[in-house]
């Protein structure tokens, strides 16, 4: 027991530090998902029929491919072909395109699950497509996205952990108890201590998000 | 754009063993999708019966199981595995595994990758199952129980086979997942397609020609999307037969049900 308290005292700073890059790269990542899910899903709900599948495309591409093979292509493939690309940026990047094509699902079926007789009755009500979108169907949507969306955050924060380990440059939570291991060979404590930091995430947001979801509650 | 595009870029692809060797690597990741697969799904059938248990400490105990190895990184559960498990599980996994098993898989590194991947995914699954055990109505299984069904007679005739159906495209949509994620193996150093991938851009591997790395995990990357692609056309093509068959009425919303496999 003394052994796992002090691998943590000792080696705090760098855990600490490791615990905030994972944070960082999860709240970034978050926002280029939201931003581009969001126009995904936009394009997936216009009448435009081209529009509607340039939109699948992209989110049956990001979905079906591992997140590794974009960090690859993003980072090591952007690099050789001569872009200079730093790893925050291929990081955050590939985690937020991924995670991009799961939000656009989210929010439309998010739309698609308002009744149809809301838009048509906004419709002939005299608002605008666009008018009737953002007035009635997003704030009845987004009570329903809110489950979804969280367990997207969920699932962010776990694959955040694949940055670190697979672009060597950035030291996240489990990069960070890699470099402790290998130093202290303390393989059970040092492992341990980084998945109280990823339980600590996971489960803070679990909650989050169900009380959220609580005072959002559709009572019908 | 001219880049990606650019025929010389490209001729890796046509040269020597580039292509059959980035198959062979991704034969492998299908190979531990496979078995991880099946062994994710006994399973995750096992822990959510136990989650459901009447017996309190068990169900207690399974929901404490599953709720830790879900909300774990799968990354984080196969390297601590690599550097935990014993070397004498290794030795034990390579002298049991039948002969007739791909050669990849023969390599004691890959225990703690498959251990990883079910003790990841089981628990998701468990979480799915669940799910859609609870959202059906309590009336299905009151009925049979006042049929004079035992427990498990009800469970198994008439509330698994109505419950597991409609977990099925949440199923899926996570064994696509568990697909993708066997690309996380390459960490501890199993010889899959990231790993071949690596070797084919690393120096003039076959052919004499240096592979672009943006071109190789394209390719890598649209193996994987024809591959999902395929399964997640075949799940929708299983669910409007089954829907064909037995009319399925609304499903109560329970939490998990909604729950997104990334």
């Amino acid at each position: 027991m003394g052994d796992v308290i002090s691998v943590l005292t000792d080696n705090f700073d760098e855990f600490l530090a490791g615990f905030w890059v994972t944070v960082r790269l999860v709240v970034f990542a978050f926002a280029i998902a939201m931003v581009v899910g969001t126009l995904v899903a936009a394009l997936r709900i216009t009448p435009n029929k081209w529009l509607q599948r340039l939109g699948g495309v992209y989110v049956e591409t990001f979905r079906n491919v591992p997140l590794l093979v974009l960090l690859f292509i993003s980072f090591a493939g952007l690099r050789r072909a001569g872009v200079d690309i730093g790893p925050w940026t291929a990081g955050i990047a590939s985690l937020g395109l991924y995670t991009a094509a799961y939000v656009a699902e989210a929010l439309r079926s998010g739309v698609f699950s308002v009744s149809k007789g809301q838009i048509e009755a906004a419709l002939s009500l005299g608002y605008t497509y666009g008018q009737a979108l953002r007035r009635v169907v997003f704030p009845q949507a987004f009570r329903t996205v809110i489950s979804p969306l969280g367990s997207l955050i969920i699932a962010m924060i776990k694959n955040s952990a694949i940055i670190g380990v697979s672009l060597l440059a950035l030291d996240d939570l489990l990069k960070t108890a890699r470099v402790v291991q290998s130093r202290t060979f303390e393989t059970n404590e040092t492992f341990f201590w980084a998945a109280a930091g990823y339980l600590l995430l996971t489960v803070s947001a679990t909650f989050a998000i169900r009380s959220l979801e609580k005072r959002y509650a559709i009572h019908r | 754009m001219n880049y990606v595009f650019n025929p010389d870029n490209w001729e890796w692809l046509v040269t020597g063993n580039n292509a059959r060797f980035i198959f062979e690597g991704f034969l492998v990741n299908l190979e531990i999708a496979v078995i991880a697969m099946v062994l994710s799904l006994i399973a995750g059938l096992a822990l959510a019966l136990a989650r459901l248990s009447l017996w309190k400490p068990l169900s207690v105990a399974a929901g404490t199981w599953v709720d830790v190895w879900r909300n774990l990184p799968l990354i984080f559960i196969i390297l601590y595995l690599a550097l935990s498990v014993p070397g004498s599980w290794r030795n034990a996994y390579e002298d049991t595994i039948p002969s007739w098993f791909p050669e990849g898989l023969q390599s004691g590194r890959v225990l703690a990758a498959i251990l990883g991947l079910v003790l990841y995914n089981s628990a998701v699954l468990a979480e799915i199952m669940r799910a859609g055990i609870q959202s059906l109505d309590r009336g299905q299984n009151e009925a049979a129980r006042a049929l004079g069904m035992s427990y498990r007679q009800s469970m198994r005739m008439v509330v698994l086979p109505q419950g597991l159906r409609r977990m099925v495209p949440a199923t899926v949509s996570q064994l696509i997942t568990l697909n993708k994620d066997t690309t996380l193996v390459s960490i501890v150093a199993i010889q899959e397609v990231m790993r071949h991938g690596r070797i084919v851009t690393g120096a003039n591997f076959f052919g004499g020609v240096q592979a672009p790395v943006l071109q190789v995990f394209l390719f890598v990357g649209l193996l994987f999307v024809l591959v999902n692609l395929a399964l997640s056309r075949l799940s929708r093509r299983l669910e409007v037969r089954e829907r064909k068959r037995t009319a399925v009425g609304t499903v109560k919303r329970v939490r998990g049900l909604e729950e997104q496999a990334v």
